[in-house]
């Protein structure tokens, strides 16, 4: 199976400090939930950045859907078809109505209003928030922020999908919401979490970064 | 804390677009607000201090129909009153004219104290008005109709991210306030306060400007090509047109009242 | 320093709406759809802000930190201070409608002139003229509308002089105030993230490019 998404060996330091990538590479393929764990500071939200072009590199390579990815322009189609969860969902959700702020995709990707508010119905009744679809975006509460979030995501029709820490502050209720959701959507995902309980319910193979580079974790225990 | 902007909104909250319950929300946005600013424009123009009553009850009247809550609502008339206070303690002693009474052996003349009467006559009732027929809408209803109405696109815009990050600024202005106060700060007129108060409005400008950057890189991966999606379900009704007949009809009545009232003195 | 409706006459009233309307053209020249984000999130922090109090002496006064909207905004600090203006005037009633133009120019004219002039200082590398400039800032854009203020009070009629007079002396405590927490700011933002005066505000080129 070719691989959606494959990094190789990535290096990136922000300005005056110490590299957060040090030979980062990884390979998602089709179908595949793949995790990312890592400390905090150890440039897990970075790489995601870096893999929809958000952030350029300063060593290393982005191939994305069979083509290698440089410049700005290699990446619309990047973002076209992988869609990037952002952690903080007030980041993402901008707009004045539900409705709006899922439709911002499908309109930027083309699609006529009709069809764009098609869309919009059709994501909100597979997520089950069709209730939602008229309310104002900042009353929401911060679960209900977080699944309209992934709505507006979903409604572009990615073929991957990017979830940085998608249960940060979110109830178990709503967690639990989220991991059936996210087990009934066919995407390829690269998910960022902290959360060993979330991970071990969704995720089909993990990496940890560590010290800039990507490996498999040690096991917690080792046999005697 | 969504509810900065609308501690003046009903327990059943409106939808969206400004619907609701009550015969004020059953109105088209549009027609709220352009309602609003004829009713200010005319009330402005009247002279007669009694004719001044009617706006004021009107006024009353929209508020009740708006099923606002009155305590809060009136509450709100206080902070009109506070510059309205000061005109009218002052007023009536810089208008010439006879005399009503004496302060310290300074006159106060019954012109200026129908001209103050008649600023905070004007000034209240164009306030209650306009919050019970555009303050009892959404904020983000009140984007959409503006630019139905032809405001620049531009400044809506502006106006609907301002309304939609006020919520999560003040969220974390009272979270960096509590935690202030939980290392005892207490506020004061000194350089301390100040300082800290000054820190705490740099910092959250500085976390202000670093979410709009993600913002819009959010809005770059969701394929912003330098437009944004304004969708609304706005149409006139009748009950607009007998509304806004309605309306008409009493305004052109106060101004002939008006004048009226006026011209026999 | 929000001035209500029926207090100013009807000529102050359309000069205010046209000078706003003008200010406001220009202030929406300086944005871009791609800037509306900053603009948005920066003009609800300000709206946040004048929701605060602070104690002086016995009462206490709501801040307006215009001078600091004019040093982050520039020519942008018209609109987003219009948007504040508005939510007021609509959701708390405060200030008023038909005066809405000239509390406008009021209050974001001194926040433009005051960024023009001391932006420069509020950015630069001298941390000290940086606190000055803050300094100067809050406390020259309120005396500016308490000024402003006082003006169309007296161009609405003569009966209105006393309270214009009364008008900038009230406020002179409060631009020492204002003047103080500006200062704070600034030397925050200076320290942090000097950009922020120049997110909306580009710096003017060094190089003349031919």
């Amino acid at each position: 199976m070719s691989a959606l998404i494959e990094a190789a060996d990535l290096h990136f330091a922000y300005p005056q400090r110490p590299p957060v990538l040090a030979g980062a590479s990884l390979s998602l393929s089709p179908g595949e939930r793949l995790a990312i764990t890592g400390p905090n500071g150890a440039g897990k939200s970075t790489l995601l950045q870096i893999l929809v072009g958000l952030l350029r590199p300063q060593a290393g390579q982005v191939r994305a859907f069979g083509a290698e990815r440089c410049e700005e322009a290699d990446f619309h189609e990047v973002r076209r078809r992988v869609g990037l969860v952002f952690q903080d969902p007030d980041d993402q959700l901008f707009c004045p109505t539900v409705a709006e702020d899922v439709a911002f995709g499908p309109l930027n990707l083309g699609q006529s209003r009709t069809d764009a508010l098609a869309m919009v119905d059709q994501v909100l009744s597979q997520l089950d928030l069709t209730s939602l679809r008229d309310r104002v975006t900042h009353k929401l509460s911060g679960g209900e922020k977080r699944l309209v979030s992934l709505a507006g995501v979903l409604a572009m029709a990615p073929d991957v999908l990017l979830l940085d820490e998608p249960t940060n502050a979110l109830d178990e209720e709503t967690t639990a919401r989220l991991i059936e959701i996210l087990l009934e959507l066919p995407q390829a995902m690269l998910i960022v979490s902290h959360d060993p309980h979330f991970r071990r319910r969704v995720v089909t193979r993990t990496l940890r970064l560590r010290n800039g580079v990507l490996a498999p974790p040690e096991p917690a225990c080792v046999p005697i | 804390m969504g509810h900065v902007l609308d501690a003046t909104a009903t327990p059943t909250p409106p939808d969206a677009m400004g619907a609701g319950p009550g015969p004020v929300r059953a109105l088209d946005p549009r027609t709220r607000i352009l309602a609003a600013g004829a009713f200010a424009l005319v009330t402005v123009a009247i002279d007669s201090l009694l004719v001044l009553l009617i706006p004021l009850a009107m006024a009353g009247v929209a508020l009740l129909a708006a099923r606002l809550p009155m305590r809060q609502t009136l509450k709100r008339m206080v902070a009109v009153d506070g510059f309205i206070l000061f005109l009218v303690v002052l007023l009536p002693f810089s208008v010439p004219g006879e005399a009503a009474f004496y302060l310290f052996g300074w006159p106060a003349s019954w012109a200026g104290i129908a001209q103050a009467g008649a600023i905070a006559l004007k000034a209240n009732a164009i306030v209650l008005m306009l919050l019970a027929l555009v303050g009892s809408m959404e904020p983000t209803a009140l984007g959409h109709a503006l630019v139905r109405l032809r405001v620049p696109a531009l400044l809506v815009h502006l106006l609907l991210f301002t309304v939609r990050y006020i919520a999560v600024v003040d969220g974390e202005y009272h979270r960096q306030r509590r935690a202030m106060t939980m290392r005892a700060f207490r506020p004061g007129t000194n350089w301390h306060s100040l300082r800290s108060l000054g820190y705490l409005i740099g910092m959250l400008l500085v976390r202000a400007l670093e979410r709009s950057e993600r913002i819009l890189q959010a809005m770059k991966c969701r394929g912003f090509t330098g437009r944004l999606p304004l969708l609304s379900d706005m149409r006139f009704r009748r009950r607009d047109a007998l509304f806004a007949a309605l309306l008409l009809a009493m305004l052109t009545g106060l101004l002939a009242l008006d004048r009226l009232h006026v011209g026999a003195h | 320093m929000h001035i209500v409706d029926g207090a100013l006459s009807t000529p102050v009233l359309i000069g205010g709406g046209i000078a706003a309307v003008g200010g406001l053209a220009l202030g929406l020249r300086a944005l871009s759809l791609e800037k509306i984000p900053a603009a948005g999130v920066l003009s609800a922090t300000f709206f946040v802000a004048a929701l605060i109090h602070v104690p002086i002496g016995p009462s206490s006064v709501h801040l307006i930190m215009n001078g600091l909207a004019g040093l982050v905004l520039g020519w942008a600090a018209f609109p987003a201070l219009f948007v504040g203006l508005l939510l007021q005037a609509v959701f708390f009633g405060f200030g008023g409608i038909t005066v809405l133009g000239v509390n406008t120019v009021n209050i974001a004219l001194p926040a433009v002139l005051v960024g023009l002039l001391l932006r420069r200082g509020a950015r630069g590398a001298d941390r000290r003229v940086a606190a000055l400039s803050g300094l100067l800032a809050g406390a020259l854009a309120i005396l500016l509308t308490a000024l402003m203020v006082a003006l169309v009070l007296w161009l609405s009629g003569n009966e209105f002089i006393p309270a214009a007079k009364l008008v900038v002396l009230a406020h002179l405590p409060v631009a020492v105030i204002e003047g103080l927490i500006c200062a704070a700011a600034v030397i925050l933002i200076n320290r942090v993230k000097p950009e922020l005066f120049s997110a909306l505000v580009p710096p003017a080129p060094q190089v003349a490019l031919r």
